[in-house]
Order: C-alpha cells, then structure tokens, then sequence
C-alpha cells in the first residue's frame, strides 16, 4: 500500500524530473521549488534535513570552485590553451590528440564546464586557421572531457556525489576508474579519426597563414599576473597530491578543496568577495535542492520498495553491474546525471542488503558520466561546446551529435562495465 | 517539439553565463583578426632609434631578414625639446656638449647596426635627425610600409609601465604596421 507521503514524494520527484528535463525553467529553480515543497508539507522533518544534505559533495564543489576561480584570473587556463596549440604546430592529428589529452586531462581534475569553456575558443580558433571541419575536434573535445571526469573522485559531479555517499577515496576512483578512462580516451580519438578522417588533412598551402597565426602566439603574453599564476599552480598541484592521501589522513576530500581554496585566499591576496561571487551558488542549490527531494523518497520508503522490486529481478553482483551500467548510460544520455546519480545512490545502497554495492559504484560512476556522451544534451560539457559551435556559427545538429556520440558511449561504456565485470566478477 | 537549436541556447545560458562573453574577450587580445591575418607587402622599413634604444635585440635583425627586398631607413633622433631646455636653464655650452654627446652615440649605434644589416644583404639609409622623437617619426611614418620600434623609444619605461608614452602616442597615430621590441 502505498502511503499520502510516498505519493507525494513521488509527484513532487517527477515534476522536478519533468522540469529538468523539458529546461522551461532552470535547473536550480525547479529543484528548489520541489524541495520546499517536501519541506513545508514536512515529507522530511526538518531535523532529518543535515542528513539528507550531502555537504561532502556540496562542499567539495564550492571548495573547487573557489580555487578555479582565483587561478583563472591569472591567464593560467588561456597559457595551457596557447601551449597546447603551438605544440600541434597546426598538424590536424596532433591538435585531435593534444586537444583530446590536454582536456581530459584538466577535466579530470578541474571541472568539466570550465575546461571545455576555455579550451573552446582556441580549438574553434585554430580549426579555422587549418581551414578544417572544426565538427570532430569539437565532438572529441566534449568526449574527451566527460571521460577524463570519469577518471578521478573531482572530475566530474557524480563521482562526487558517489564518492561522498559510498565512503570511496581518490585512489579507490584512480584505482577503478582512472584505467578505463584511458583506454576510453584513446578508443574515442580512434573512433572520431575513423569516422572523419577526411577532415584530418590540413591544406598545405595554409603553413604560412598556420605560422603566423598559431605559432606567433605567445603563452607568456596569457600570463595575467605571473605571481597569481605561479600560487596558483602550486596551490592546484598541492590539492591534487593531498586528494591523493585524504584517507591516510583521515581528512574528507571537501576539507582538502576548502583548505586549498582558503590557502590559495590567504596566499595570494585574491578578493573574497570575488572568488566567491563567482563560485556557481545557483550548482550548489540544485544540488541541495535534489538531495532533499531524493531524501523525500527513502524518508518515505519509496527507494527501499523500488531496490526490493529491482532485487527480484537481479540476483548477482555481475547482472547489477551490467544493469546499472547500461541503464545508467542509457538515462544520463537523456536526462541530467546528477539528479539521476542522486536518485541512483539510495537504491545502490538499499541493494547492499543482498550483495556487496562496491563494484555497483563503479558501474554508476561509468554509466552516469559516460552516457552523458551520448545526445547533445547528455551533459554540460556537450551543451556548452555545441553553443559555443553555434554561436560561432558552427552547426552541430543534434543528428550529427547522436550518430557518434551514441557509439562513443557504446563503445566506451561497454569497455568500462567489461572490465569492471572482469576485476569483480571474473571470466 | 522542442527545437533543437532553441534548447541548446536556453541550456547554454543557463549552464555558462556571462563566462563565455567574459573569456572571449580575453582571447581577443591573443587571436589574430581577419585584417591581421593578412601578410603585408612590405617594400620600406623605418626604425627610429635614440638614447633608450641602445641595445638592438637579434629578433629585430630577423624579423629585418623576412623582408629581404624592403629599403631600411635608420633614424637616431636627438631630442630637440630637451637641449632647448639644457640651453635655458644650464646654458649654450652644456647644451652643445648634450648635443655632441648624442651625436656620438648615434654613431655608435649605427655603426653597430650597420654591420649586422650588411651581413644581411639588405638596402639600408641611416640618417640623425635633431627634432620632436613622436611628431618625427608620425610625419614620416607614411613613407613607410612598416615601423620597426623599441617600446622604450622616447622615454624611461618602468616594470609596471613597459612601453614608453611616445611608443604609445606613435602606435596610436600612424596608420602603418609596427613590430615593437
């Protein structure tokens, strides 16, 4: 029998869905109107709220935020931009494969919408210079950065959101995830020069137009302020080394980022006011938002009947995976993987009656970020480089994304949910 | 049905912003326009040298080498402003010895340029010229097809002010490329 509070849970959890989903109003908002819904109607009693309240995860994003925003204001994200493009010295594969690399790489530890907002107008830029179809250096842009966020605890919101709900340290995700996540990166730049690879020969009449526009650049010039630059190097390795021994230190990886950002304050001088202006409150919102709409459903027992309902179907650790990776993919593709992931996490958790969740986190983790490669509106990431496109009048139609993002996503998820099956099940 | 372009804007606002606006003006200072992307035909070279401008990096000499057709046009400027003043307030004897100290420094420096432009095989004219360093050189400037200048030409540069206001003032006013060093 299903109670007036379920019922309630369960609309107020699909309206928001429906919201999300159709973008009529934003994300935040939506999220904030359903929680205060579950609130007032006191679904989740008050005192039950902190609980509900992942500040691990909202925390660790407020602490990221901050550091980016103080070392983006030293040229830092424009310098690795610039040095990135000279090294491709103009040559199309090499600019596929750096662009791809430098990305993943910086998603993995920094976020994903920063990344690919900065690297953007330079591969845009040099795309134009080469006299190239920008289209398959933009697409594996956007691959790149939703698979270097899979590899690390930071690389991208779910994996924090898991983390910090499942216990799992940075290494745990290096450990398990980091691996996929480079074979994935180098199956996608295969995948991308396989199915474009005509628009990979640059014209060779355009080395003079290459050297005086790519090569003329010069990174120091990107340099706003050589200090801040330098503080902010040091304090961004420092964070990412100290992520590397938070559970030996038996600190949470929020008190690392929140540190970091407090040190990084502190060190170079950098407005307050300004460095958390600009941290993005409307993310942290939605996030609280969904942890209390997400709360409503196992405060109701609405997530423990679904995970019993589940549990008849599935009887191994091998079919969860397989299942929850795939099902996580297929849904983060369509909708928003956060509220997704934070629908996900309970359900995991109610699973952990029957079987053990370890391996479980990962196949979520591959799932949610993974599939996000698959539509256009599958994540962040895709969405701003593809608006970024159109504003610089480049079209990526939502066929041209779906025909290889859907395979990269095949492809990639189905390397990921094999190799975890292989480590935790065996052949 | 939602259209797909409508969708991707309304999401791209709300997830990027302001931000896209504010680092695309940030790259503008690095990315070449249309305008500059084309190479100039370049046929005459002025450089305007003075008493800042002692020391003439190989970059300069290289970008010279580019342009091995171009006619080079030296001009070591002696400020006329400046020995006006020596002469009012110190007198006609220090303001001659100003001037016969400036007179040797610009052979000096020329002479030091000559032989590296020789070695180069290009054409070249040096000349000293007594007069305003800014008003000289914008007078002339259209004789040219391109200005090669010391950003410290005309006057002290410090560390937070790395181009001299005369550098600034030429850069403004002369309708001619200007490679500065």
């Amino acid at each position: 029998m299903i109670s007036t509070g379920e019922i309630i849970a369960l609309s107020v959890f699909s309206g928001v869905y429906a919201l999300i989903m159709s973008e009529k109003i934003h994300r935040t908002v939506a999220a904030m109107v359903g929680a205060s819904v579950i609130m007032v109607l006191n679904i989740v009693p008050w005192d039950k709220i902190p609980k509900y309240l992942d500040l691990g995860t909202i925390l660790l994003l407020a602490g990221m935020m901050t550091v980016v925003n103080i070392a983006k204001d030293s040229g830092l994200f424009e310098y690795i931009a610039i040095k990135t493009a000279k090294l491709s010295k103009g040559d199309p594969m090499k600019v596929l494969l750096l662009f791809s690399v430098i990305t993943a790489l910086v998603s993995a530890f920094l976020d994903n919408v920063t990344t690919v907002l900065l690297l953007t107008p330079m591969l845009i830029y040099i795309t134009r210079q080469m006299d190239v179809n920008p289209v398959p250096f933009l697409l594996a842009e956007v691959f790149a950065s939703n698979i270097g966020g899979t590899a690390t605890l930071i690389g991208d919101p779910p994996n924090i959101m898991i983390g910090s709900a499942a216990g799992l340290s940075f290494n745990d995700f290096i450990l398990n995830m980091a691996p996929i996540a480079f074979l994935d990166l180098f199956v996608t730049v295969g995948i991308i020069y396989l199915a474009y690879r005509s628009a990979m020969n640059a014209h060779s009449n355009r080395s003079e137009v290459i050297t005086l526009s790519i090569m003329s650049l010069n990174e120091e010039d990107a340099i706003k302020d050589r200090m801040l630059f330098r503080k902010s190097i040091v304090m961004i390795a420092a964070i990412i080394v100290a992520f590397f021994f938070h559970d030996k230190l038996g600190l949470q990886p929020a008190v690392i980022a929140l540190t970091g950002a407090s040190i990084l304050l502190l060190w170079s001088g950098a407005s307050p006011e300004y460095a958390l202006e600009k941290v993005e409150w409307a993310t942290l919102f939605f996030f609280g938002g969904l942890f209390i709409i997400v709360g409503s459903l196992v405060e109701t027992g609405a997530i423990d009947q679904l995970a019993d309902w589940m549990l008849g179907y599935v009887h191994t650790e091998g079919q969860a995976i397989l299942l929850i990776s795939w099902f996580s993919a297929f849904s983060s593709a369509i909708v928003d993987n956060i509220p997704f992931t934070a629908t996900m996490i309970p359900l995991i958790k109610a699973m952990g009656n029957s079987m053990s969740t370890y391996p479980l986190w990962w196949a979520l983790s591959l799932g949610a970020c993974l599939g996000g490669n698959g539509t256009a509106i599958g994540a962040s990431a895709n969405v701003v480089v593809v608006g970024m496109a159109y504003r610089e009048g480049i079209k990526i139609t939502f066929g041209d994304f779906l025909k290889v993002g859907m395979v990269i996503m095949v492809a990639t998820v189905g390397l990921g949910s094999a190799l975890i099956w292989l480590r935790y099940v065996g052949l | 049905m939602v259209k797909f372009t409508d969708l991707i804007t309304r999401k791209f606002q709300n997830i990027a912003g302001s931000r896209y606006e504010e680092i695309l003006k940030a790259y503008e200072e690095f990315f070449l326009t249309e305008e500059e992307m084309v190479i100039p035909d370049i046929k005459s070279i002025l450089i305007p040298l003075d008493r800042y401008t002692t020391t003439v990096p190989d970059e300069v000499y290289e970008t010279i080498s580019a342009y091995p057709n171009a006619r080079l046009q030296l001009v070591y400027m002696i400020d006329e402003n400046v020995c006006r003043l020596i002469k009012d307030t110190l007198g006609e004897e220090d303001a001659k010895k100003f001037r016969e100290k400036e007179e040797r420094r610009a052979r000096e420096i020329l002479s030091r340029m000559r032989d590296r432009i020789r070695e180069l095989g290009i054409i070249w004219a040096e000349d000293t010229v007594f007069g305003d360093k800014s008003e000289y050189v914008e007078s002339i400037a259209g004789e040219y097809d391109m200005l090669i200048i010391s950003k410290h030409y005309g006057s002290e540069t410090a560390k937070t002010h790395t181009v001299s206001p005369v550098v600034f003032r030429i850069v403004q006013y002369v309708g001619r490329p200007v490679v500065l060093y």
